[in-house]
Formats: C-alpha cells, structure tokens, sequence
C-alpha cells in the first residue's frame, strides 16, 4: 500500500485537473439523485399536506408507517427492489435491473418516507391561518396548499436538502440495483467501495472528498435555511 | 319589511364532549352591523368560522338566494361571498400590495384592472406609502388595516371580524372604525364579535350576546 500522504496527493491531483473519469462519476451520482428529489418532492408534499389537512381515518396509523419506513436500511430496500425487478420478478419485462432508472426508483423509495415525515412536522408546524385566510380569500383548494407550502419554504427546503444529502450518499441501492456498471450505474458511493476493494485507494478519496465537501455545503446550507425558517416564522 | 341577504339556522356545534353551540340562528342584511358580544370561550369565533365556512358545524341549514339547504350543500355557494377575517390577522410574506391584492387572483380581473384596483384600495386605506414594505415588519395596527385592506378589495356581501378592536390604541380604533362605516355604507354586512360591549358607537345596528351556546 501506498503512503497515505502520497495517496492523498494523488487524489488531490485527480480531482483539480478534472480528471475525466472521476467527474462523469460525480455526474452520474447527481443525476440520478437529483432526478430522484425532484420526482419525489411534490407527491411526498402532497401527501404531507393531506396528513396534516385530511378528515379521513387512519392518520394516524399511516404516520405510524411512514415513520418506521424511515430506519429501513438501504440494502433491504434494494434487495426488495431487486427481487421486483429481477428477470422472474413481477416486473422483470421493464428490463429495469442494473440500469440509472432502478438506482433512480430505489432513491424515491428511500427518500419518499424521509419527504413525508419532515414535511409533515414542518407543514403541521404552520400557523393554521394562513389556510384559513386563503380559503376565505378565495383562493381554490389547489392555491390554498400552494400558500401553505410557500408560508413555510425554508422548512420544507431544508427537508429537500436532508433528503438529497441522504440518497446522494446511500450505497447499498445503488450497488445492488444499479450493478456498479463503469461509465453507466458507477456512482460516487459505488465506486468509492470498488476502488477500496482493488486497493486502489486515490480515486476513492478523491471521491470521498467530493462527499465530505458536498455534505459540509448541504449541513451549511441547511442550517442557513433553517434559521431562515425561524426568522420568517 | 327588508330580505335579510344570509340566514343561518340551527347551528349546533359540539367539539370531543363538550357542547360549544346549540342552536343559533342568525340573519344578515345589506349594510348592517351586527355585534356579537360574549365571554371569552363563549363560542364566538367558532360561531364567525362556521358562517365563514372555514370550521363544519355538527348541523346548520343556510337559507340564500330564495333557497334553504343544509350547510354541506350550501356553503360552497355561499362562502364566495363572505370574508372572515382572525382577530390576529396573518399577513402572508412578501409585501403589503401582494398581500392587498393575493384574493383578486382568483377574479376575472385583468392586469391593469388589477393593478388599479390595488392602487386605489391602498389609498383608500392610507396604506400607499408602506405598499413595497414587507407585510411581517409593519407593527399590528397596521397589519390589521392591511388584512381590512386585502378582504375590502374583493367587495364580499358581508365580513367577519373576529376582536377587531381588541389590540388597537384609540387612534387605530377609530380609524378602523371610519373603514368599517365605509364598508358599511357600500353596503356591505358585517359581523363584528366583542366581550366588550360598547367601544363602537354609531356602528352597530343590532346587538346579540352568546351565552351557553345560545344567542340572545
Ligand atoms: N379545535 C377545538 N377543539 C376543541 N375545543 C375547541 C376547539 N376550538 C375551540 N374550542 C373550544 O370551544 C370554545 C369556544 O371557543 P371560541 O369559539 O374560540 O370562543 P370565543 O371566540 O368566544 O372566545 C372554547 O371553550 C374552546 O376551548
Ligand atoms: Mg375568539
């Protein structure tokens, strides 16, 4: 093994003069995660709304749910997902495993419970006139949940945020949906593991450091928003 | 003898185990005040949400426009045409015109319309000078002329105001009382709740008070 020094310096140079093939994995992780976020965003929200706002039974059970679904470790949902999408799987004719699209759709299923429950807390933390004084102002049931939403922006953004920061840092979907295929499914966390594995130790902290650089701008960016949320509030 | 515009009747409201109202009936007429007074906790604010269509009533029938249905039905209809407004209003973030002008959205205004229609409404109420101030900054006599301002300019048949007067020095007091008489003489019909019964001189039309769930 090489000197950590002279590994670290390797990394470093990798990733300062744009070295090709580490910057289309960095891509490819935001690609897929943030088709991800921004498929999840809306429904989850919806749903958030309609907990915090619904009159029907069992609110409280689904919560319930939601809340368990957020410590599923991320191998069993890959494993579930990849037990769907297998060839003899119920959806095996999508041709879905070891593609960007599984890696996209096991991202939703992690970051979708994660959307719901701090959407929730923020959305249920809204000042209830704010629903109020948009119904009798007139505004119709789409523009009221609008209103709402935009009334507590910073909260929900910061919900965005956590989430994006957990589905951008996940491995076990990705490696077993996605298949770490080079130049297709390799994303940072795969082939962070990858790398390791051969001993191939610069490309790998390469890597890591573009995680650990992306997780001090979300965490700051983050707490920026949050008291951003306090403030307006 | 004049139509009244809105009649509600038999309103009765219960919350877990506990009888909030028991059947009250209210009429509304063109460009008149009513006060409603009563204790704190007496019903109050439920009773203004439920004609407002904002809280559901265990029952209540709504007779409007010749038609009599039961609330369910008719609120949808009605609830166009009523504006409450909380005794603390919530101003919405951004500035005092977006929040003047948030409900004339949902018109068939055009742009200039609207524009002039926020123009004027913003001098009507003597809030031109603060219309790019944010909404959230101004103190709360203000903001109250604010949310007067953004329910007058969608010219709804009658208004709620839930405590209007209540966290208001005398001089805000009595410049929302000149709006309100404004208001009024446009023939507008509002409700104006209290448990204090006699700050509003040359306002009020007809006096109810709210006691043990019934008006008297
Ligand atoms: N969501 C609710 N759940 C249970 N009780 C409520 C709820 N809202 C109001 N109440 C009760 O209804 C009663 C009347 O409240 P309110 O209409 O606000 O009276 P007022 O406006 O006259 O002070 C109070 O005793 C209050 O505790
Ligand atoms: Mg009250």
């Amino acid at each position: 093994m090489e000197g950590i020094l002279f590994t670290t310096q390797k990394a470093l140079y990798l990733l300062l003069t744009g070295d090709s093939e580490l910057w289309s994995i960095v891509m490819l992780s935001f690609s897929v995660s943030l088709k991800a976020i921004i498929m999840t965003t809306p429904p989850a929200l919806l749903v958030a709304y309609s907990l915090v706002n619904g009159h029907f039974p069992g609110i409280r059970i689904i919560l319930a749910v939601f809340n368990s679904l957020l410590s599923v470790p991320t191998v069993v949902i890959g494993l579930f997902l990849y037990v769907m999408l297998t060839r003899q799987g119920p959806f095996g004719d999508l041709r879905l495993l070891f593609t960007q699209n599984a890696m996209v759709i096991g991202q939703i299923l992690l970051c979708f419970p994660i959307l719901v429950a701090l959407g929730y807390a923020t959305i249920n933390a809204a000042d209830k006139r704010v629903r109020e004084t948009a119904m009798t102002l007139g505004a119709p049931w789409w523009f009221t949940i609008l209103t709402v939403l935009y009334e507590v922006r910073f909260g929900l953004l910061a919900a965005v945020l956590t989430g994006f920061g957990r589905i951008i840092s996940e491995v076990g979907i990705s490696m077993m949906v996605g298949g770490n295929i080079f130049g297709y499914t390799r994303n940072i966390t795969t082939a962070i593991a990858l790398e390791t594995s051969k001993g191939e130790f610069a490309q790998g902290i390469a890597l890591g450091i573009v995680l650990l650089v992306l997780a001090l701008v979300l965490t700051t960016f983050l707490s920026y928003v949050q008291g951003k949320q306090e403030t307006s509030t | 003898m004049i139509e009244p515009l809105i009649v509600f009747r038999g309103i009765k409201k219960n919350y877990a185990n506990a009888t909030i109202l028991r059947n009250v009936d209210i009429a509304l007429y063109h460009g008149k005040c009513i006060l409603l007074s009563g204790n704190n906790g007496s019903g109050k604010t439920t009773l203004l949400k439920i004609i407002a269509g904002l809280e559901t009533p265990s029952c209540a029938e709504i007779e409007f426009s010749g038609k009599s249905l039961s609330w369910k039905k008719a609120i949808q209809g009605v609830r166009k045409e009523i504006i409450y407004l909380h005794q603390h209003p919530y101003l919405l973030s951004g500035t005092v015109e977006s929040n003047v002008s948030y409900g004339l959205r949902f018109t068939h205004l055009n742009r200039k319309q609207l524009r002039d229609s926020v123009k004027e409404a913003l001098n009507w109420a003597g809030l031109a000078d603060v219309a790019k101030h944010k909404a959230k900054t101004l103190s709360g006599g203000v903001q109250q002329r604010v949310a007067f301002t953004r329910a007058w300019i969608l010219k709804p048949k009658v208004l709620l105001l839930d405590e209007p007067m209540a966290n208001m020095d005398l001089e805000s007091r009595e410049k929302a009382c000149d709006l309100l008489k404004r208001m009024k003489s446009e023939g507008m019909s509002i409700v104006i709740t209290s448990h204090d019964t006699n700050i509003i001189d040359g306002l009020i039309d007809s006096h109810f008070s709210l006691s043990d769930g019934k008006l008297d």
